[in-house]
């Protein structure tokens, strides 16, 4: 795979993130078809989505999943101090430890 | 944007789009936004309604969001748009 290949990817994913994004409280199921695809142009480009991308993204049912609309996030303090990402549509959780030097993690 | 045979990989949803030519009479004409594309298809939200139009039997005009007008024929752009990513150097023209 070429560098090309993957700049033009990348670019897609941007764009058809945004426009998700904007779409989502009209059309739900358009901005999930959109995430489908940008995850299928990632997939057939060879790389891994980056972390913002994949913290919109369920990791168990892959639906697309905005902080207070279809998605709950919590920071517990209990054994590590982590952040709880709870998809409203499947229910699964998606942990994330949020540790002391660490580079800020961000969700949006 | 630079226009090269590149264009074809980039993403089309999104974009404005106008109908140039076609087969198909009915087609000729439809203009808006593109909101879904499958293998053979661009569905085109037309006056708030959804068209769907087959890509092989029309030219389309295409306007990206720096203002680029770009006349595609739709006989490239035939193929999901996961795989248009890929493998499409040709030199038709």
């Amino acid at each position: 795979m070429d560098a090309a290949t993957k700049r033009i990817a990348m670019q897609r994913i941007r764009t058809l993130f945004r426009l998700a994004r904007e779409i989502f409280h009209e059309d739900p199921a358009l901005a999930q078809r959109y995430v489908d695809i940008a995850r299928k142009v990632a997939m057939a480009a060879k790389f891994r989505l980056s972390r913002e991308y994949r913290r919109q993204v369920c990791r168990h049912c892959k639906s697309f999943i905005l902080p207070g609309v279809n998605c709950r996030v919590r920071i517990k303090q209990r054994r590590e101090p982590h952040m709880v990402i709870t998809c409203l549509n499947c229910g699964e959780q998606l942990r994330i430890p949020l540790r002391k030097g660490r580079r800020k993690q961000s969700h949006e | 944007m630079k226009v090269t045979p590149e264009i074809i990989r980039y993403e089309f949803i999104g974009t404005e789009v106008k109908v140039a030519k076609s087969r198909n009479p009915g087609y000729v004409g439809i203009a808006g936004k593109v909101i879904d594309e499958t293998r053979n298809t661009l569905t085109i939200l037309h006056e708030k309604k959804r068209k769907i139009v087959v890509k092989d039997s029309a030219v389309f005009h295409f306007r990206f969001s720096d203002g680029t007008v770009v006349e595609i024929d739709g006989k490239l752009l035939v193929g999901r748009p996961e795989d248009r990513l890929k493998k499409r150097i040709r030199r038709l023209w």
